[in-house]
């Protein structure tokens, strides 16, 4: 056990490491001095290379990556070049948004997947199938962008229904008190029912354009876990005890089906946190994805370096998280069998 | 297809006709499966009857239909697949007519099933004991306590050692003999009627086989319920079981007692598969017997009877090849033997046959 937990934090450790070589390698080989960038184009060439210097960018390359390793090791991510704030403070500020974000659309990709993908293999009815699967097919060839696009024209501009790309709440409603971050759930610890239905108004476009791909992908899998769960013996022993079809279904089928989820979820939480980037930009969403446009354009080494490390970090916990479910919940699993 | 050579053939079977002693009454069984190369019968009008507290045995090679029916009786049998035709009738009240609502109440309560396979038997993230009590709870309205007692009651009975705590281990924590043992707990829940056994044993090894036999012999006694068993090996069925009916291509094609069968098998399908069982009483020479050729394919037509391509007496008679047989009633040492059968009784043809 404690081996193989020591193995985890290895292979951790390796995967956010190699993720911030690869970054770093890359963003220093782009075409472009962010030296200029700050310095501006009037600035000398003299001021340039004091600007270099000070930056540590002429020195030679592993040692600015040993640099930045070892800073980034004491909780030092760098400061962003064209704000100036540092990485960290800058990540802090805007990763609740993110993950409020993200997790509402994937709960609500995993809520609407589960219960119609039951539905479906339930009912038996080929039209209820037959629709499901179109769906999730159209679903998953639209990009997410496209479809926050759309959303905004149609529900927004032209029905009014819900807000517009204006961020998180309407100009004018102040934030609720900082607890955990989210709008939503602060707004209801300190009793403003108003911010909070303004917070979920804002929440629900942007959060259902990201469910949508989740959405398609999980009704699939999960239809067809159904399917071959509903062919193992013990679902035929179940009912041969007495239990009925519906019985059978709800407490052995779906359960059974659902543990094959769990993996993939984790990765689409990661996902929709670190993919949502052009979503949160059409939205006005003030989350890492839109600092890590504007970080791009910029030229933002180290503000883009953060985020990427960020996403790495992310993915490790999730999946982490997701084995800690599974050995939670499969006693299979618990137990070391295989 | 097949329907155009099938006669619909009405038994004159040894069991008594259908009185108050009779549990269930299977009349003119027909289940079929519908595949790519047309609808394909697993069991062919079958008929006969249980009496209660009997212990009947249903014999035959695999893919004979044995398991199809058993499934059928119970209406489980798995799309493709579907009871066409007959009728199934529980002390007179026909299973075919209940919805499904109506049979889960018959199901694991009068009728209860032990299968083949223990070790996919169970849920596998519910714990034992939580599949005791909702099949308890399915059918007896006690609270989660009285059922979580009745259950560690049962399993203390088939043999668990430390019962009450073993309700808390999830079924890959028992071995392949406990898990059979906790199947036929299940099985036994609810006192059921009728127990249908289909291959108990065949997964497991020789000794725990033994055991689990003589556990369900003796739960059986107990409780004076009626016993189906199942199986290929007629090697189980002696001793255990008051009559055999012999399955072939979804046929019962010999009735006859227990121990009229082994004294004098009236079908010569019968005579072969008593070869097959390995005797550990009498030295035996050579390969162990087996019956030449396969079960003839189900998706072709065939006249006559079906086992004529492989039988030992008939292979190449006109009559056989062309004349589907009825069920000939035979006076043997040991009683009245049903065989379907040109020749029933007879172990060598008359020349002017």
């Amino acid at each position: 056990m404690i081996k193989m937990i020591l193995k985890r934090f290895g292979l951790a450790a390796a995967t956010i490491l190699g993720a911030s070589l690869f970054s770093f390698f890359l963003l220093r080989k782009l075409p472009g001095d962010p030296a200029r960038l700050i310095g501006g184009d009037l600035a000398d060439e003299q001021t340039i290379a004091t600007l270099r210097q000070t930056m540590g960018l002429d020195q030679p390359f592993p040692l600015q990556f040993w640099n930045y390793l070892s800073s980034s090791l004491h909780g030092d991510l760098g400061f962003s070049y064209s704000t100036g704030q540092s990485v960290g403070t800058l990540v802090q500020t805007r990763l609740p948004a993110t993950v409020e974000l993200g997790m509402s659309g994937v709960f609500t990709a995993v809520v609407l997947a589960t219960v119609f993908g039951a539905v479906a293999v339930y009912r038996k009815k080929r039209g209820a199938d037959i629709l499901l699967r179109a769906a999730s097919s159209l679903a998953m060839g639209s990009p997410p962008f496209w479809l926050a696009l759309v959303a905004i024209l149609l529900l927004s501009v032209n029905l009014g229904i819900f807000p517009g790309p204006e961020g998180r709440l309407s100009p004018g409603i102040a934030p609720p008190p900082t607890f955990t971050g989210f709008y939503t759930l602060d707004a209801l610890k300190s009793g403003q029912f108003g911010t909070f239905f303004d917070a979920v108004r804002h929440l629900i476009l942007p959060a259902f354009t990201i469910a949508v791909g989740p959405f398609a992908f999980l009704s699939r899998l999960f239809r067809s876990q159904l399917r071959n769960t509903l062919r193992e013996p013990f679902i035929v022993v179940a009912r041969s005890r007495g239990l009925t079809r519906g019985s059978v279904f709800l407490h052995h089928a779906v359960p059974n089906s659902l543990l094959s989820l769990i993996a993939v979820t984790a990765m689409l939480v990661a996902e929709a946190m670190t993919g949502s980037v052009l979503v949160e930009k059409v939205f006005g969403w003030p989350g890492v994805g839109s600092l890590t446009v504007d970080a791009i354009l910029q030229k933002d080494f180290s503000v883009v370096q953060g985020v990427i490390l960020l996403s790495a970090a992310l993915y490790v916990t999730v999946s982490f998280l997701a084995d800690v479910v599974y050995s939670a919940v499969d006693p299979r699993i618990r137990a070391g069998v295989k | 297809m097949i329907e155009d050579n099938v006669k619909t053939i009405t038994l004159d079977s040894p069991d008594k006709p259908a009185d108050e002693d009779t549990l269930l009454e299977v009349r003119g069984l027909r289940t079929e499966f519908r595949t790519t190369r047309g609808r394909v019968a697993a069991v062919r009008d079958v008929s006969f009857n249980i009496r209660r507290g009997q212990r009947l045995a249903i014999v035959g090679e695999s893919g004979s239909g044995k398991s199809a029916m058993a499934m059928s009786i119970v209406g489980l049998i798995q799309p493709p697949g579907r009871v066409t035709g007959g009728e199934i009738l529980l002390n007179g009240t026909d299973l075919r007519g209940m919805t499904d609502r109506e049979l889960s109440a018959v199901r694991g309560s009068r009728i209860s099933l032990v299968f083949q396979d223990p070790m996919s038997a169970f849920d596998p993230i519910r714990t034992i004991g939580a599949q005791l009590v909702e099949s308890i709870r399915a059918h007896q309205p006690v609270s989660n306590r009285v059922a979580r007692r009745q259950a560690a009651d049962l399993l203390g009975e088939v043999g668990v050692a430390n019962a009450a705590n073993r309700l808390a281990d999830y079924p890959h924590q028992y071995s392949g003999g406990m898990r059979q043992r906790v199947l036929i707990a299940m099985a036994l829940a609810n006192s059921p009627e009728l127990v249908i056994a289909d291959e108990p044993t065949t997964a497991l090894d020789v000794t725990t086989q033994a055991q689990v036999l003589e556990m369900l012999d003796r739960l059986v006694t107990d409780r004076g319920a009626a016993l189906m068993l199942i199986t290929h090996n007629l090697g189980i069925v002696a001793g255990f079981c008051d009559s055999v009916k012999v399955m072939y291509a979804g046929q019962l094609i010999e009735e006859s007692d227990s121990r009229a069968l082994f004294a004098s098998a009236a079908h010569p399908y019968s005579r072969e598969l008593l070869k097959c069982v390995l005797r550990t009483d009498r030295r035996q020479e050579g390969l162990l017997s087996t019956i030449p050729g396969t079960l003839p394919d189900p998706t072709e037509a065939f006249q006559g009877c079906s086992f004529e391509p492989r039988c030992p007496l008939g292979k190449g008679n006109a009559t056989c090849q062309s004349v589907e047989p009825s069920l000939h009633t035979v006076q043997g040492p040991q009683g009245i033997q049903l065989a379907k059968c040109h020749f029933a009784g007879q172990h060598e043809l008359k020349e002017n046959q």
